[in-house]
């Protein structure tokens, strides 16, 4: 029987909406699935909020500002780096605020072209060097450098190279330091090849207090004996790497 | 302009309500040509960049940034501009002519539904919302509607953590989970009570409502006589009174979008009803 043209309407309406409902029932399953595990670098250490593109103005006042518009959201994806996403439900304060998710994949850049783009002013010029993201840490028991090795492998990463890297070459590797002038944009987050990588950004204002004890560890480790650094390199420190090297094949897309 | 068309228009078939959806197909598709790495229009209709140059902030958005941060900014200020100036010419056009929702509940108005009701509201509402929000985000210190119920956000926030979900980049699932409820709890107001949103609601339009005191965009009326058969106001689904007016010059009511369609339903066919860009009044 051949349907009216008003039946017709109402169908594709119903089917409309049902494929509608069908859609948002289905998107919550991906929701929840994809939390990391704690097997990041420095797994005590709290990120200490959310990690927020280049320029932006201190929390308060990047809140009041930034209307969720996803212009820095896509004109990072232009870029070609899809760092920034918006935040979502679990964190209703900054909902639809952007900030940079995934380091681990998907780095800043340090393009500079969100904060040119952000119509409001939340995201403000700077120049590169004085980006305050945040400040990235090494995880000294998990780094390769750390641990007997030669591996460069996030300051060749950094777009800010030598001015942020320090070397302290000694019997027990190549060791990096990343220094207060890093930014945060988490290149070599990404770069790392342990899996799951040895590095964590960490938000300026959590860096403040972890600063002390951060420090503290650095000259532990750097004052420690030959068979005292052994123990801690053959004991702990490398069981661990072994492990965490087989996620590379995961880590890596 | 405007004027021109509509009087090449006149007496034709042609139908300018088309016009109006070719308009938006083409803005929207501007805007997804993001997808595809095309720096032409990046953002959404709340916020956007056009060629990496002009910046856009719809109004509502820079009133609500403006009074929750309590910081001025040169910024925000030459975002908002082009838009102002953009509608102090056309008038609260946007709505009937660039808000995807214009169409979309087109779309639902078409299902058929008996308990769809008309709620009749006086003006003075919608404005009393809009301040309230305003006010509400000067209080939370975050711009309230347009982070959150927005439906011009939302809708692009949808497309964008759509295509993301696809291309498996980094996008918080609960916010397209959000969004795309927003957008459907707004098509169901819209199939129980038709333009109940646009006429009373939403804010944004409220704001360009405004613009239409003073814009270059209005209604014209012509000295042919009017037959009262009211077929105009029949048209109307914001609620204008346009045939009651037709004794005067013109119409500048805060609720009319220039959709043209009490020009086209009118039964002097264009002759009565125009809609007019003209610098005097």
């Amino acid at each position: 029987m051949p349907l009216s043209r008003r039946e017709l309407i109402h169908c594709a309406g119903v089917t409309g909406i049902a494929a509608l409902a069908a859609g948002i029932a289905i998107v919550p399953d991906g929701l929840w699935a994809a939390k990391e595990g704690s097997m990041g670098p420095l797994p005590d250490v709290p990120v200490g909020g959310l990690i927020r593109p280049p320029g932006a103005l201190p929390e308060r006042e990047f809140r009041s500002k930034c209307i969720s518009c996803g212009t820095c959201v896509n004109v990072c994806h232009v870029m070609g780096y899809d760092a920034i996403a918006l935040a979502g439900l679990s964190d209703l304060r900054n909902f639809g605020t952007p900030y940079i998710k995934d380091m681990r994949d998907f780095p800043c850049g340090l393009c500079m072209e969100c904060p040119g783009a952000c119509p409001t002013g939340a995201l403000r010029k700077v120049e590169k060097e004085k980006v305050l993201m945040g400040m990235a840490l090494i995880d000294f028991g998990l780094c390769f450098g750390w641990n007997g090795d030669v591996c460069l492998s996030c300051s060749k990463a950094c777009p800010l190279g030598a001015k942020v890297f320090e070397f302290f070459y000694g019997e027990w590797g190549n060791q990096p330091y990343i220094n207060e002038s890093c930014v945060g944009c988490g290149l070599c987050v990404k770069y790392c090849p342990l899996g799951g990588s040895a590095i964590k950004v960490v938000k300026r204002e959590r860096y403040r207090e972890l600063r002390g004890p951060y420090l503290e560890d650095f000259r532990k480790l750097q004052s420690m004996q030959n068979e005292e650094r052994y123990q801690v390199v053959y004991g702990s420190n490398l069981p661990e790497i072994m492990a965490r090297g087989r996620l590379v094949e995961r880590e890596y897309r | 302009m405007c004027s021109m068309v509509v009087s090449t228009v006149r007496g034709s078939r042609f139908r300018l309500s088309l016009v109006r959806r070719v308009l938006l197909l083409v803005v929207i598709g501007l805007f997804l040509l993001q997808f595809f790495k095309l720096k032409v229009l990046v953002g959404g209709l709340s916020g956007s960049i056009a060629v990496s140059f002009v910046k856009f902030l719809d109004v509502f958005a820079y009133l609500e940034s403006l009074i929750a941060s309590g910081d001025f900014t040169t910024d925000a200020l030459l975002a908002v501009v082009p838009i102002a100036g953009i509608y102090l010419i056309f008038g609260r056009a946007f709505c009937g002519w660039i808000c995807p929702m214009d169409f979309l509940y087109e779309l639902v108005g078409r299902i058929r539904n008996p308990l769809r009701r008309i709620i009749i509201l006086p003006p003075a509402v919608g404005y009393i919302i809009a301040v309230s929000l305003l006010l509400l985000s000067a209080l939370l210190g975050a711009p309230l509607f347009t982070k959150y119920l927005s439906h011009l956000t939302n809708f692009f926030r949808l497309i964008t953590g759509g295509v993301f979900l696809a291309l498996d980049l980094p996008v918080e699932a609960s916010v397209v989970f959000y969004s795309a409820s927003v957008l459907v709890a707004l098509l169901i107001l819209e199939f129980f009570f038709p333009r109940l949103w646009c006429r009373v609601l939403c804010p944004v339009g409220k704001t360009y409502g405004l613009f239409n005191k003073a814009s270059l965009l209005a209604l014209r009326f012509e000295k042919a006589p009017c037959a009262g058969c009211s077929l105009c106001n029949q048209q109307c689904y914001m609620g204008v009174k346009i045939e009651e007016n037709t004794d005067r010059p013109g119409l500048r009511d805060l609720n009319c979008i220039y959709c043209n369609r009490c020009a086209e339903g009118c039964a002097t066919k264009g002759g009565l009803v125009s809609m007019k860009l003209r610098w005097w009044k």
